[in-house]
């Protein structure tokens, strides 16, 4: 794997998208489908021009044969991630309230329909800022790293991920120290 | 068979139900692999963007495809061979091809297996009768895809019907009906044995009026039948065969090209967008740039893709000055209309040397003698150019400058003779990626990319580098990225092996062969690759330039040589000698040539020839060039028109027939366009006389 050491015990980004993409997303299909039992349950019917709510990985699919357009969740958009920008940069403590999965959705929905959104371009510059201020953030966090609890409420699924494995193996071994200093005085 | 155009349906079968057919037999067909559908495609620009945009639909509809270039109808048959041998094979589609082969005749697919359709998308006219109107299941899996002209040969398909399968008055026996049959299959087919030909139709109701009576042949087929009865008279026969011979013999011309045809079908099935748009105008473009349409025919399709543009394009609707238009975002990949001017490739080079190339401003100026150039300065400056402003790459003009030159070209260039300079075209965005590329321009780099004959050592000229520029740059040698050239590499292997020579000229004889096959093919490739990767396409456009370059250079030294000598009919130059040869030896080069010859020459009457009372102008062109490495000379026959931007049929294919029958000689089609052949170097002289005489 190309993934740095630490890295290597947790779940890799790919797999992180692939759970997301399990979420439901509404698309306008262009052609018609029965109900249609799959592994993970059954979806359909497609009866264009109304909407339906299926998959994300199966609305890809469809989308690279041009069979749907799909229509961006509600947050996905410039005036929502430029509200939520605001609120990062006004409160330098919290994070601001962001769908758990936004970013391998964002990123997914960028890759392949980038035609169905509005201002892609805009989108990307505001989804890097908000990752950059976020990111400032959690590595805010690490001062306040204690061995028994550390409270970061409001982080999305990737970055979880990426801070776990670090956190994780320096908290015990703060534990282990705590319990050092226990024992000797 | 043939399908009509969906426009042209009213509820019979059309494209999309051909498409739908493909994809059901792909669906149901239980030995599925790569080798079910395969696309024959013709190494022109127009099979290529054709070929793309089947491409891509058929991977939206999940189906595994193969894509084989073929060249000329004798790899036709060599790869028929080989496809007679693939058991999972059931549709075979041929790009720009096949038109004018009896393709349900047993020589050809005849043989195959019923089960096997072969669809034929093909820009090219005439069309063998066969093709469109064979009876049976071995004529019904044969479907040419048609634009509406198909429709007005109902009359001729009476005539066909007639000549094929009717006992006819004049025949002595039931195989003369055969006779009928591979005489008008001959007479259609591209080979090197020499064929019967007009001739001998008309000697059949000769020898008919000459034979006995039709008591003799009432007694005769008495014997074998009991009441002959002759639905058809010997003269209906005799007009038949006349109003075949003149469909057939009038000479080639082009209908509506691959790309557009495929474009339809997008159309109809609702999944068209910019990418398969922009393949399509590609496709119209080329045909027009090539001289294989006319102006008209280019005007009408161009006000359908106007339409269409602006349908998938709804944002940029008004006209400003097309020539400095700039993306208007990083992901904007839209397509727009602007106005072509005639140079060619203008916006890559500086203005003086787009003026100079272009084939257009060339004949009107006279360019290739040193008041020619005198002329050319003056204009520029005349609307209001300086000259270091001419000398500059375009893209370091000053904007005032870009934006006013339509409109001064349109003031100041009839004086000189210079007029519809412009005509209107399209342009692709790219996004930040590069700056946005005219459709002629593509075409160029595309053109460039597969015409480029293996071996041949071309000084591309980099940026900047002119007049020694920076580093005392001059050029850098043409390697295609990614494609080595063998060629190249057996040399340096020639080199190293220094005390074994002998052994290193037996290898380096014994790589040209396989080299010489292939490279054409890498050609192919790579020009397929550029189709989607936009700095492939830029860096050919490079290429494009020196190529080009050489051919002014040769068609320079030809006028200046006055090497062109007037025949009766036609005119004629052979090329033996030039720095560039190796770049002729490719059809498409030498077509080029040719045009640009055809331009160059339409105003100037020759000195030494007199006027005669017939139009010299209109004379049909010949250049032959030599191939010293095979020992044959690779011969284009062009037609001259009245005026720019006409086109005539090009009657080449039976002249260059029956002028080799004539002398004994053999001929060898080399590509698709019959009016390209190769002959031996010693066969040249009595095959242009008898041609020219």
């Amino acid at each position: 794997m190309a993934l740095p050491v630490p890295l290597r015990d947790s779940v890799t980004p790919h797999e992180l998208e692939m759970i997301a993409s399990q979420q439901l997303i509404e698309i306008v299909p262009l052609i018609a489908m029965e109900r249609t039992a799959f592994i993970s349950g059954a979806y359909g019917p497609l009866r264009p021009p109304s909407k339906a709510k299926i998959p994300l990985w199966m609305a890809v699919n469809l989308k690279l044969k041009k069979k749907c357009h799909i229509i961006p969740p509600q947050w996905l958009s410039v005036e929502h991630l430029q509200d939520r920008l605001a609120q990062e940069v006004a409160n330098p403590d919290a994070f601001s309230d962001l769908p758990f999965r936004f970013t391998e959705i964002s990123k997914v929905l960028l890759d392949v329909a980038s035609d169905d959104l509005e201002n892609p371009d805009q989108i990307r510059t505001l989804l890097k800022d908000l990752r950059e201020a976020r990111q400032a953030k959690s590595r805010e966090g690490l001062r306040h790293l204690d061995h028994s609890e550390l409270g970061l409420t409001g982080l999305t699924s990737m970055e979880i991920n990426e801070i776990r494995p670090f956190f994780v193996q320096s908290m015990s071994l703060l534990t282990k120290l705590a319990r050092n200093t226990e024992a000797t005085t | 068979m043939y399908i009509p155009p969906p426009h042209l349906a009213q509820g019979k079968k059309s494209y999309t139900n051909a498409y739908n057919d493909i994809l059901s037999a792909f669906r149901r067909s239980p030995q599925t692999s790569a080798s079910s559908v395969i696309l024959l495609v013709a190494p022109d620009v127009d099979s290529l963007c054709a070929a793309r945009m089947l491409a891509s639909l058929f991977k939206q509809d999940d189906v595994l495809y193969r894509i084989i270039p073929v060249s000329s109808v004798q790899e036709l048959q060599s790869v028929k061979d080989e496809l007679a041998t693939y058991a999972e094979l059931h549709t075979l589609l041929l790009v720009n091809m096949g038109n004018f082969i009896d393709l349900p005749t047993p020589e050809w697919f005849g043989e195959f297996d019923l089960g096997v359709s072969i669809h034929v998308i093909d820009s090219s006219r005439p069309r063998s009768m066969a093709n469109l109107f064979y009876p049976g299941e071995n004529g019904e899996r044969v479907v040419l895809w048609d634009d509406g002209d198909a429709g007005k040969l109902v009359d001729l398909r009476k005539a066909w019907e007639t000549l094929e399968f009717e006992p006819l008055p004049d025949s002595d026996d039931d195989s003369e009906s055969e006779d009928e049959l591979s005489d008008e299959g001959d007479v259609e087919e591209d080979g090197e044995d020499g064929e019967e030909d007009g001739e001998d139709d008309d000697a059949r109701p000769a020898n008919g009026k000459r034979k006995s009576t039709d008591g003799n042949g009432k007694a005769r087929k008495r014997r074998k039948t009991q009441k002959p009865v002759y639905r058809v008279t010997r003269d209906e026969v005799y007009q038949y065969k006349q109003k075949l011979n003149k469909y057939y013999y009038a000479g080639t011309s082009y209908g509506q090209s691959a790309a557009s045809t495929i474009y339809i079908l997008a159309t109809v099935l609702e999944r068209v967008d910019n990418d398969l748009l922009w393949l399509a105008i590609l496709g119209l473009t080329f045909q027009y740039t090539t001289a294989r349409i006319s102006r008209d025919t280019y005007e009408q399709q161009h006000t359908v893709y106007h339409d269409e543009v602006s349908r998938l394009n709804p944002i940029f609707s008004n006209t400003e000055t097309s020539h400095s238009l700039n993306s208007l975002n990083p992901d904007d990949l839209s397509v727009r209309p602007t106005d072509e001017l005639r140079f060619m490739l203008f916006r890559h080079w500086n203005l003086y040397d787009a003026m100079y190339h272009s084939s257009y401003v060339a004949s009107k100026l006279g360019i290739w003698k040193e008041k020619g150039r005198k002329r050319l300065t003056g204009l520029l400056a005349k609307m209001g150019f300086s000259i270091p402003q001419t000398q500059q790459p375009y893209s370091h003009m000053d904007m005032d400058l870009k934006r006013a030159l339509v409109k001064k070209l349109d003031d100041v260039a009839p004086e000189y003779g210079l007029v519809e300079l412009s005509y209107p075209s399209f342009m692709r965005c790219y996004g930040y990626h590069s700056q946005p590329l005219s459709a002629a321009d593509a075409v160029e780099s595309i053109n460039a990319l597969m015409d480029f004959a293996g071996g041949a050592r071309l000084e591309i000229e980099m940026e900047g580098h002119r007049h020694g520029g920076e580093w005392f740059g001059g050029g850098k040698l043409w390697e295609a990225v990614g494609y080595e050239k063998e060629i190249t590499s057996a040399k340096s292997t020639m080199g190293t092996n220094g005390p074994e020579n002998a052994q290193g000229n037996g290898n380096d004889d014994g790589d040209d062969e396989p080299v010489a096959l292939e490279w054409w093919k890498k050609n192919f490739w790579s020009a397929y690759d550029s189709l989607t990767d936009i700095k492939r396409l830029r860096e050919a456009l490079r290429l494009a330039m020196a190529i080009h370059k050489s051919i002014i250079r040769q068609g320079t030294s030809i006028i200046d040589k006055q090497d062109i000598r007037t025949m009766r009919n036609h005119r004629v130059v052979v090329l033996t000698q030039g720095p560039d040869l190796v770049l002729f030896h490719h059809p498409g080069m030498l077509t080029r040539l040719a045009l640009w010859l055809i331009d160059a020459l339409r105003d100037r009457i020759p000195a030494t020839v007199a006027v005669g009372r017939n139009k010299r102008r209109d004379l049909p062109f010949i250049v032959a060039c030599l191939n010293e490495s095979k020992g044959t000379y690779v011969v284009a026959g062009i037609m001259a028109s009245p005026e720019f931007g006409d086109v005539r049929r090009n009657t080449f294919a039976t002249n260059f027939l029956n002028a080799s029958q004539a002398t004994n000689t053999s001929i060898q089609h080399t590509s698709f366009n019959t009016n390209i052949v190769e002959i031996d170097e010693k066969d040249l002289k009595p095959f242009l006389e008898v041609l020219c005489a």
